[in-house]
């Protein structure tokens, strides 16, 4: 084969041009992102909302699917897509609680997670690291319709999946349950917060994260800095003074005043300070997208969307 | 079988929701995306792209079933039985629900022809999904006394057991009997006078609101010889 300086004609360097993104997808496909300048990143599978159903065997190779479409290595996965019960049955939603047939759900739950053994969530963690990607956080929704034996359990299906520890959007009340279970587990719990700022018993606000954060050294912060401004609280000065005990953030853009959802950019939060911020302090905190605003395109589209943005506010 | 309202009472005030029920019988077409299938009418599609670009199909569903994060079942929904227009509808969406435990944004920034968009587009999901619901509804024997109550409250304004439905139980199988109850495919008055636009905007009104025995009943009753 002759060797020396190619020479392309115009034409050939068209075609070249033409493929370059179709090597970088795939090459991107060969090695998944797990940090931009530093900045750690991942996403929350809440973020797919056109799954399978829970307990369809395609849901867990879709979530792998999109997760290496996209090229994000790692991510929170909620119990919804690890069980084979969807999250409403597991007791989070109050409201959900008084409808009819709920009790026989959870006590169906518990006995599913009282039984399961340890290799139905081994088999889900080989999945994932086969196709080179990771679960860090296993997002379960601790509340007071569990039991000691099955918060036990939990803990221990977290294991198996190869996380860290969880994320929860819990409440100040199951947190105090909570306390001899991160001790005697050495797992840490991350709360999660919403902005419902009437219900004390929510996290919602810097107050309500610091009354965890006081309980043990093993809680620690999810905040979802999106749902933190539509509650019209101050994401920066939070990770600035709570860095040391904030594992990752949510990425999501709403309006202050429990305003909407919006594409990346179009809200009221300030996503670029807090990414730059991350990044230029050098704080440990991962950054998760949570794909959460209306759109006719597919969840996958929009997390890349979700995705470029960071790329360029972190270029 | 209309009759909850006098015959002209409705046109001015709720057009649009003419404009769903005229829409309800027509089957989902083009290609869906992940707000679901476009609308059979550019009125309807108008209220689609608030409801998707808004997000509320994450929670309450592209189609009303399945509602998610303890959201309210829209296809049940007391209140949405009752909205018209989107006077019930427009001052949640606007100030949403805080109070919630995974609270409803607020969406202030929607414009009264938003709302009603948004109105019409989920009276028509409702009405498609109900009529799937009640025609699936198991064919049990209803309480002919009952449904005698509920025609004449609901239905004897337009309709009469001894006139334009004589024999109308005989003429038709029980499933097309009750698919025409909820949804008549043929009504006799000449397309586009007022009687039909009413009479189509009531019985999608209804549509809303039978609970599956006012159906059994009212079924039982014009079968009663």
């Amino acid at each position: 084969m002759k060797q020396g300086p190619m020479i392309l004609t115009r034409r050939e360097f068209g075609k070249v041009l033409a493929a370059a993104p179709l090597a970088a997808g795939a090459a991107q496909q060969q090695r998944p992102l797990y940090a931009i300048n530093g900045v750690g990143l991942g996403l929350e599978t809440f973020s797919f909302h056109d799954l399978p159903p829970a307990a369809d065997p395609r849901l867990i190779p879709t979530i792998i699917s999109n997760m290496r479409e996209i090229g994000i290595g790692e991510c929170e996965i909620m119990s919804g897509h690890i069980e084979p019960w969807p999250t409403i049955a597991t007791g989070w939603w109050v409201q959900s609680r008084r409808a009819p047939g709920f009790q026989k759900l959870r006590e169906d739950a518990r006995k599913w997670r009282l039984s399961a053994p340890m290799s139905y969530y081994t088999n889900i963690r080989k999945q994932f690291e086969d196709a080179g990607l990771r679960i860090y956080l296993y997002n379960v929704n601790f509340n007071e319709t569990f039991t000691d034996e099955e918060r036990d359990k939990t803990f221990e299906a977290a294991k198996a999946l190869g996380a860290a520890g969880f994320s929860s959007s819990t409440v100040i009340s199951e947190a105090r349950r909570l306390v001899p279970f991160v001790e005697r587990h050495k797992m840490f719990v991350a709360m999660h917060n919403h902005n419902n700022l009437v219900d004390p018993d929510q996290f919602a606000t810097p107050e309500s994260f610091e009354t965890a954060l006081a309980m043990s050294p093993y809680f620690k912060a999810t905040l979802d800095i999106g749902h933190f401004v539509a509650g019209n609280n101050d994401p920066v000065a939070f990770i600035r003074k709570h860095h040391d005990r904030t594992i990752n953030i949510h990425v999501r853009d709403r309006k202050r005043n429990n305003g909407p959802n919006r594409p990346f950019g179009q809200g009221d939060t300030p996503i670029a300070e807090v990414l730059r911020l991350i990044r230029d302090e050098k704080y440990p905190i991962r950054c998760y997208l949570e794909y959460e605003y209306g759109s006719f395109r597919s969840s996958v589209d929009e997390v890349k969307r979700c995705l470029d943005y960071c790329r360029r506010v972190l270029a | 079988m209309p009759g909850l309202l006098p015959p002209r009472a409705g046109v001015a005030l709720v057009a649009v929701f003419a404009v769903a029920a005229l829409a309800d019988a027509q089957a989902p077409q083009g290609k869906a995306d992940a707000g679901g299938f476009p609308a059979p009418t550019p009125e309807l599609e108008r209220g689609r792209a608030v409801y998707v670009l808004s997000s509320c199909h994450f929670c309450h569903g592209v189609d009303l079933t399945g509602a998610q994060m303890g959201a309210t079942d829209l296809m049940h929904s007391p209140l949405i039985a009752a909205d018209q227009n989107g006077n019930f509808i427009g001052p949640v969406v606007r100030a949403g629900k805080p109070n919630l435990q995974t609270a409803m944004p607020s969406y202030p920034d929607l414009t009264a022809q938003e709302i009603a968009d948004l109105a019409a587009y989920v009276h028509y999901l409702r009405r498609q999904g109900r009529y799937r619901e009640l025609t699936m509804d198991a064919e049990e024997q209803g309480d002919l006394r009952t449904g005698e109550t509920y025609f004449k409250a609901n239905c004897a304004a337009c309709h009469s057991k001894s006139g334009d439905l004589a024999g109308v139980a005989a003429k038709y199988p029980g499933a097309t009997l009750r698919a025409r109850t909820l949804r008549p495919s043929d009504d006799p008055a000449p397309a586009g006078t007022d009687r039909t636009a009413v009479g189509r905007q009531q019985h999608g009104k209804l549509l809303e609101r039978y609970a599956a025995a006012d159906v059994r009943n009212v079924i039982s009753f014009l079968r009663e010889r």
